[in-house]
């Protein structure tokens, strides 16, 4: 018996109809489920941060802009926050790995949306947005200074003074210089800590508790910095109002590397949500860039020489935020342990953790280069070709698998991503320096 | 098809919050030792979120199973990577548990192993989830 196999060329005609030469792209009802999870529209309401009681009072990001943008807060007077998240570039810097008083080993995360991540740094090692803002303060590649120094900074600064009494009450009395040197902490040089350790411990609180109320302060005024509606938000709108161009907000490569987003890159199962980042720790297998180093040829000499040890993220981060003493269920936190459930349920497995880094939002992204937790692509096309090809992971295993993305994919994944721009949704005085 | 594989296509079908209250130990009937049901205490089961399932445990002719030590772990196979939290387990009386902390944080195929010891016997069961 001889049939007519009508079905492939049927399904030919229909797509050559419908698919290459229109914007119009048909969404399936599951990709329109997924689609509505990265709108911002789904985005809720930022959550309360019970371990920062000022967390959402206006004063506080007041208060805490002035700190952002204050260069005094750093050992030499030159290095800010915002030295290193500059407004401009989506509050990062542009630097493959950023630079204070000296050189970081990692790249400078945007802060836009950052207020809803339960963790911070690319390891996690902060358990809140507050404890994350101490941590450069008193590195010394970044800020460089101490505790003791800046709460003296407060104590001496009319405004901050008034400031931090609004919102905290009283500052104790620095001015005895023998129980408050000029400065001290229990990390960071060795004089500080020499000094640190010769305070009595009533006083090292009370350090201790104005540098922490810095941190709430900054927190307070980063969690102003929300997400404005990006092109990629406003073609959504159209789309799931029933126009099936999606009001031609994006381009047909644009459509095409949104739904391999969504599908056969898999890019979506961690970059998922409305800030298209499951705030997870994954392994991706970045190159390692103290592991590329150069070597030496003889081996005489390589015996001799400091082994590399790869950057293991996570595998230590997580380890950080649970002796930290500003995390969630210590005394500077404002929480209940029914609030740090993150932090209580915090997997140390080294087989989850090794190697693993958190992931980053896209909004903004191709505003963000260079790229990965130490900066080691330049631009998102070879962070695409990485994803596709991916290589071994320095230390732990990469979860990525092969792809098979040809290169006008790739172009097309990329041209998505520049549809993602999605400037903070405030007003402009929030963006820049205020008058000291 | 096996009974994970019923369970996938079962389930795959479903809500992406879906809500499910599975009856497990279909696998080998002569070798089950305990029956587990579950429940999340968050409906639909969220995504992305700490939460908390109840879990009920049960010998196969329905008394309930106290006392047991009750291993949890999980993952995504496909991306060859586990839990994103260290859920716990604790009991809550009358065969009853509460298996804290747990959290998916991606959509995709999941499984849950729990390893259940009580009165000399020991049994792992797997359940799977698709969100």
């Amino acid at each position: 018996m001889t049939r007519l196999r009508t079905g492939p060329y049927l399904l030919s005609l229909l797509l050559s109809i419908t698919a290459p030469s229109s914007i119009t792209a048909a969404w399936s009802p599951s990709e329109l489920s997924l689609l509505r999870l990265q709108w911002l529209g789904s985005l809720p309401p930022l959550p309360p941060d019970p371990s920062n009681r000022v967390a959402d009072d206006p004063r506080a990001a007041e208060f805490g802009r002035r700190l952002f943008f204050d260069r005094r807060l750093s050992v030499n007077g030159e290095v800010a926050c915002a030295s290193c998240h500059i407004p401009g570039k989506s509050f990062t810097d542009g630097l493959a790995r950023s630079r204070g008083v000296g050189e970081t080993t990692r790249n400078a995360p945007t802060l836009i949306g950052a207020a809803y991540a339960p963790w911070y740094f690319w390891d996690g090692r902060s358990d809140s947005l507050w404890s994350q803002a101490l941590g450069p303060l008193e590195s010394p590649v970044e800020h460089g200074g101490n505790r003791l120094q800046y709460a003296r900074l407060i104590h001496n600064d009319p405004i901050y003074r008034d400031h931090y009494a609004t919102l905290f009450g009283p500052l104790p009395d620095l001015s005895d210089r023998q129980r408050f040197p000029d400065g001290a902490s229990p990390v960071g040089t060795d004089a500080a800590i020499a000094e640190w350790r010769g305070m009595a411990e009533v006083d090292r609180k009370a350090v201790t508790r104005i540098f922490v109320n810095v941190g709430k302060a900054v927190a307070a005024y980063q969690r102003k910095l929300m997400p404005g509606l990006a092109r990629f938000d406003r073609y959504l709108e159209k789309v799931f109002q029933g126009d099936p161009s999606g009001g031609k907000l994006l381009s047909i490569d644009e459509v095409a590397g949104l739904k391999l987003f969504i599908g056969k890159a898999m890019c979506v199962t961690c970059h998922m949500g409305p800030l298209f980042t499951n705030h997870g720790f994954h392994n991706v297998g970045a190159p390692d860039p103290a592991m590329s180093k150069p070597r030496y040829r003889l081996p005489i000499v390589h015996r001799f020489m400091e082994k590399p040890e790869p950057d293991m993220g996570r595998y230590h981060g997580v380890h950080q935020s649970l002796a930290s003493e500003f995390n969630c269920l210590r005394e500077y936190s404002d929480a209940t342990k029914n609030d740090c459930s993150e932090l209580v349920f915090a997997n140390t497995r080294h087989q989850d953790t090794l190697g693993a880094f958190k992931v980053p939002t896209l909004r903004n992204v191709a505003d963000t280069a260079p790229y990965m937790h130490a900066g080691q692509f330049a631009t998102l096309g070879e962070v695409l070709r990485h994803y596709n090809a991916p290589p071994a992971a320095p230390s732990g295993r990469s979860e990525l698998m092969p792809l098979a993305l040809t290169d006008r994919e790739l172009n097309q994944l990329e041209a998505f991503l520049h549809s993602l721009r999605s400037p903070p949704a405030v007003s402009a005085e929030w963006l820049q320096t205020p008058d000291l | 098809m096996g009974t994970l594989d019923w369970m996938r296509h079962g389930l795959s079908g479903g809500l992406l919050f879906a809500c499910f209250f599975i009856p497990i130990g279909h696998a080998q009937p002569s070798q089950e030792k305990f029956i587990v049901t579950y429940k999340s205490q968050v409906e639909p089961m969220p995504l992305n979120r700490i939460h908390s399932w109840r879990m009920r445990v049960e010998t196969t002719d329905g008394m309930p199973v106290t006392g047991a030590d009750i291993r949890v772990d999980g993952g995504m196979p496909a991306h060859g990577h586990g839990l994103p939290t260290q859920p716990v387990v604790r009991e809550i009386g009358e065969g009853n548990y509460l298996v804290e902390g747990l959290k998916f944080s991606m959509t995709g195929y999941w499984e849950m192993w729990f390893e259940i010891k009580a009165g000399g016997i020991s049994e792992k069961k797997k359940f799977a989830l698709d969100f």
